[in-house]
């Protein structure tokens, strides 16, 4: 502590601006610049209050100040709406908490309650003194920086290049760990990030663990579902809680954490009950028929090592890629001396167990009502009908399932969201009209493999293995995993444990709360103060900024320049948006405060570190990236586009490039951009149909999932030859008992937790708090509005439920998982299902010296298990539905 | 010409929107809001469902609360728009309890959104509009109007759930809406005989 002290006192000798402490309040704002007066201005700008970040946005200017944000009525995906955060903005850019200026800490004990003692200091200065620690650490080993992102910022283009630049694999993002969605899509449709469904046609949605937009309030998904439902669209929310939108559908209440048996149930009415699927489909565009071996592989041709299906009429096995009369979906047959059963046999094998009376045991859905959204989703599913689109035809299945990640965040999650992609398979709307979408790239991506199958992308294609591992997430251990800020701090705090040969020396947050975002909060506030050297690009006085020692304060979103390309829409698609390719234009607004672009922090830094320009640089790096989601339609250095390497860009210039050189901007600039504030350009509507690439028998979609099975054989092999068991997990069949190739229930540790914790706690996205973007939780318009929302910061609990415990609706309660506990009012609610402990968004936390709001309410995540073994092994997903006992806070008189 | 509201029940998620987009149009002070969306529950577990009511002033045509006003501040419009007179106003909140919508509220204080700091250099703006110790309330965004454009709730709503037009005009959206989905004002037993009507609830 004493030499940590002494150290700092050394750095500020000299400083000439080393006597301001950090004051939150009061606070002067900027005079409004006497020019600006009577000056009324419109800026084209592009909302940045959720993850999605898409809405088109103006932005009104009256002598110099913001008046307000309102859609843009032009402009697709939100044609002039908005949601009541993308309303709300202009109080997130005039909040006194936002970090103003460079400060650097004089306190070397960090927590979120303790002072840091911030000292104010020139931007030079901070960036110097950052840049001499990062050389250290680089030097010594580039793998020692962790470069955390998160929701709060993604208007950087620089900071992948960055990290790459300098070399360490350990970009992390602070979001993921409860929102672990993606595999599954990757491997059936080559897709990202998720699975949606087709709102222009649909006509019977199920909905599990997700929202389609209205319960976090995103304007385009709110637009399209209010639509859907007018047109008549039957919808099925299968949820907890009646949300907003199951009460604007049939509400299958479920219990908390189990809603792998009611997919496993539902998908055994449809295989030995109802019996009617699309057989043309699973033959001709799955590998359901392709024979299976005794040790679980495919059966092979000899000769040309392909895959095998039966040929029923000619009684023979073939590969699959010969000619058939009639593929055999069904059977058992003996091939090269060994037994072989269909795909599609042994997957009924495993489903054979699953009744719905099994499943209602589990989930309490009702056997009846499994039976009926069964049948009723194949009969809506209209087999066999075709649609023509721009002369194209397609199959035609107006129905989808789509889970996420309250379905999908728990042990045997991954398999939860596979179980509903062999629902959907089983009535074949697979990426066609109506049917399940994935929400990425829209191109030739489902091409086959050698096997025949969809070549699996994003997620889904396995991270190398490596020993010791170099990723501090551990992803060589979860090649699947999506981002691992939970699995990161474990090894941060016990390197040995992890295997890791390294140690973390510095970490730069930029706009990743990991703190907040995760299970267990007060291990990462640990994990902070193990590192020797924190550094936030920060906005406001958060959890991580509270515990950095250096604080290089950014623009808020309407302050920072974005030219950003139009992503395939998470929550839904329909007619309004699909085959649109666009670029969005944001102006920013004058700054107000002493901050810098987070692009422009990244040059600054890389230029100090020497790692700007050159071969490996960041430039390099830059120019060889390709957009991860929308791959060559996003914005990439393109062709005579491309950066030279050898010399220093604005970002601007960088941008202008980025335009010119993306594939449907015709040449045009950002000068151009600025006309309309998009670039706008539809492709034919077929294109978007990703069936259309790859039609008829051109690629099959996994139905039995070799993929995941030989991700685990080999991972299972690789720690067997280091000698190594799965860290944190000694039982090495607890965890490649989720990588067997046909989907099974799992139990979570969760239903094995002692008695007494008769309940399960649950969480949910709502409109003032989706994700974490510009410190919703702490702008004063949202928070009126949840402190007058009966259902916002409160316990909610059915009334049964609240009776048996002897609780009335305004009792002070304790809620105790076996990995935390907080304490909240009731609100007593017919919207929950009885086991259910209702806790809504992000609440609580906050530090010292952050907005008040933010300390407020009951912090849900703190209820979460950052343990191994209650984690998905596949995605390392955290369990969202930890099991609880609540009881009535004793009062002092 | 009358100005009216049709708002569509089926359509409405209760997020909000319209409150903070009336918020951000009009710069009301802190705890002011003309724009409010009412929560409550119907049915029982496990058929129990989540229903919204926005209220705002419902314009009515026989405003219980022009009625009561001793000075003539309160003034209803030839187009139905009713509005105060803030400098008429003195402030004696008979109107506010004569509303049986609760769409008024009296100024006791002008407050900021951030307590303890100065106020934000879009709330000085802002608030200049303001009086304290008068009586505030929806104006159907009348400065909108003049300009051509519709009331900053109905531009916002991301459901698409409020539509704005001419009550008098039989071939409006409005009056359609209202005819076809047979649209009732809230509480229209008092015989206030709102310009707000609700649809498909």
């Amino acid at each position: 502590m004493l030499k940590r002290f002494i150290d700092y006192a050394r750095r500020f000798k000299g400083l000439e601006s080393n006597q301001k402490a950090f004051k939150p309040s009061p606070y002067k704002w900027k005079q409004v610049d006497p020019k600006e007066k009577g000056k009324r201005q419109v800026l084209y700008g592009l909302c940045r209050a959720c993850m999605q970040g898409d809405c088109a946005t103006l932005v009104y200017l009256e002598d110099g100040i913001i008046v307000k944000t309102e859609g843009n009525p032009e402009a697709p995906p939100n044609y002039g709406s908005l949601c009541p955060r993308g309303k709300s903005e202009l109080m997130g850019l005039y909040n006194p908490y936002r970090v103003k200026t460079p400060m650097v800490r004089a306190n070397p004990e960090k927590g979120l309650d303790v002072d840091p003692m911030w000292k104010e200091v020139t931007w030079d200065e901070a960036l110097d003194l950052v840049v001499e620690r990062l050389k250290n650490v680089r030097e010594k080993d580039p793998r020692g920086l962790v470069l955390c992102e998160g929701w709060g910022q993604r208007d950087t283009i620089l900071r992948q290049p960055f990290g790459q630049a300098f070399g360490t694999p350990n970009e992390i993002g602070s979001h993921g760990a409860l929102c672990t969605v993606h595999y599954p899509s990757g491997l059936v449709h080559a897709g990202y990030p998720v699975a949606i469904v087709d709102l222009e046609y649909c006509q019977y949605h199920i909905t599990l663990g997700r929202s389609l937009g209205p319960n976090f309030a995103t304007a385009p998904g709110t637009r399209k579902f209010a639509r859907a439902i007018e047109r008549g669209m039957k919808l099925v929310v299968v949820d907890p809680r009646s949300s907003y939108e199951a009460s604007k559908g049939e509400w299958i209440p479920i219990r908390p954490g189990s809603d792998l048996a009611f997919l496993l149930g539902m998908a055994h009415v449809m295989l030995f009950e109802v019996q009617r699927y699309d057989v043309w489909f699973l033959k001709n565009r799955t590998n359901a028929p392709y024979l299976i071996g005794p040790d679980g592989d495919y059966c092979r041709d000899q000769k040309t090592g392909k895959p095998l299906m039966w040929e029923a009429i000619e009684d023979t096995a073939k590969p699959f890629d010969a000619e058939f009369e009639d593929i055999a979906l069904t059977g058992t047959h003996t091939v090269n001396g060994v037994e072989c059963r269909a795909g599609f046999d042994v997957v009924c094998d495993e489903f054979s167990k699953y009744t719905p009376e099994w499943a209602e045991g589990i989930c309490t859905v009702p056997a009846r009502t499994i039976r009926r959204i069964a049948k009723e989703f194949v009969e809506h599913a209209r087999i066999g009908s075709t649609i023509e689109i721009d002369g194209f035809t397609f199959p035609f299945r107006p129905v989808s399932l789509n889970t996420e990640r309250n379905v999908t965040n728990r042990r045997g999650g991954t398999y939860a969201d596979l179980t509903g992609k062999i629902i959907n398979m089983l009535v074949g709307n697979i990426e066609v009209p109506g049917g399940c979408l994935s929400c990425s790239f829209r191109g030739p991506i489902m091409g086959p493999d050698e096997d025949g199958t969809v070549k699996p992308a994003y997620e889904a294609v396995p991270r190398p293995f490596k020993y010791p591992p170099d990723h501090i997430g551990l992803a060589e251990f979860y090649p699947h995993q999506h981002t691992a800020p939970h699995i990161a701090i474990k090894s941060i705090l016990d390197p040995e444990k992890y295997y890791l040969d390294y140690l973390i020396e510095a970490y730069i947050s930029v706009g990743g709360n990991p703190i907040k975002m995760n299970a267990q909060p007060h291990a990462y506030v640990e994990g902070f103060k193990k590192i020797p050297f924190v550094v936030s690009v920060a906005l406001h006085m958060d959890e991580p900024a509270i515990l950095s020692d250096v604080l290089l304060p950014e623009h808020s979103a309407l302050e920072r320049f974005r030219v950003a390309a139009f992503y395939p829409q998470h929550q839904s698609i329909d007619d309004e948006v699909n085959g649109l390719k666009m670029i969005q234009l944001r102006e920013p607004v004058p700054r107000l405060f002493n901050t810098k672009h987070a692009d422009d922090i990244f040059t600054e830094l890389a230029e100090r570190l020497g790692i700007l320009c050159g071969e490996g640089g960041l430039y390099d790096h830059l120019n060889n990236n390709i957009d991860w989601v929308d791959k060559t339609d996003g914005l990439n250095m393109n062709g005579e586009y491309k950066l030279d390497i050898n010399r220093k860009y604005t970002l601007k210039e960088i941008v202008d490039r980025q335009i010119r050189g993306w594939p449907y901007s015709g040449g045009k600039g950002l000068k151009d951009l600025k006309e309309k504030g998009y670039i706008a350009h539809w492709k034919p509507r077929k294109e978007f149909y990703n069936y259309y690439y790859f039609p008829d028998d051109k690629t099959r979609h996994p139905f039995y999932f070799l993929g995941l099975k030989k991700v685990g054989d080999e991972l299972r092999a690789n720690l067997l030859e280091h000698n190594i068991s799965f860290p944190g997990v000694d039982d090495m069949d607890y965890v490649f008992d989720l990588y067997r190739p046909v989907p099974h229930w799992v139990e979570t540790p969760e239903f094995r937790a002692p008695e007494g914790f008769d309940l399960w706690a649950i969480n949910w996205k709502t409109p003032y708090y989706s994700s974490d973007a510009g410190n919703v939780a702490g702008n004063p318009w949202l928070a009126e509005l949840y402190s007058k929302d009966p259902y916002e910061a409160v316990i909610c609990l059915n009334p049964v439920t609240a009776q048996r415990k002897n609780i009335k609706d305004g009792d002070m309660v304790i809620i105790e998982s076996r990995y935390g506990k907080i304490e909240g009012r009731v609100r007593v609610s017919e919207l929950f299902h009885p086991d259910a402990v209702g806790i809504s968004g992000n609440y609580g936390l906050g530090t010292l010296q952050s907005n008040p709001l933010n300390r407020i309410g009951p912090n849900f995540n703190t209820l979460l298990s950052l343990d191994e073994k209650t984690f998905d092994g596949v995605s390392g997903g955290q369990d969202s539905a930890p099991r609880v006992k609540l009881y009535k806070k004793e009062v002092r008189k | 010409m009358r100005h009216a509201m049709v708002i569509d029940l089926s359509r409405c998620v209760g997020c909000g929107t319209c409150t903070v987009a009336c918020r951000a149009e009009h710069g009301t002070p802190a705890g002011v809001s003309y724009n409010k969306v009412k929560k409550y529950e119907v049915g029982k577990y496990p058929t129990a469902k989540i229903k919204f009511l926005p209220i705002l002033c419902m314009h009515c045509q026989d405003p219980a609360c022009l009625k009561v006003c001793p000075t003539g501040a309160t003034y209803k419009r030839e187009d139905g728009i009713v509005l105060i007179d803030h400098d008429k106003c003195i402030g004696c909140r008979a109107c506010v309890v004569a509303c049986p919508y609760e769409s008024r509220q009296f100024l006791w204080d002008i407050r900021n959104y951030y307590p303890g700091h100065v106020p934000t250099p879009y709330e000085v703006l802002k608030q200049k509009d303001f009086e304290k110790g008068t009586v505030v309330k929806c104006n159907f965004c009348l400065q909108r109007l003049e300009e051509g454009q519709l009331p900053a709730c109905v531009v916002a709503c991301p459901a698409q759930a409020r539509y704005f037009g001419d009550l008098d005009d039989p071939e409006s959206e409005v009056s359609r809406l209202i005819a076809d989905y047979r649209g009732t004002p809230f509480r229209e037993e008092l015989g206030t005989q709102p310009s707000i009507y609700y649809v498909k609830g």
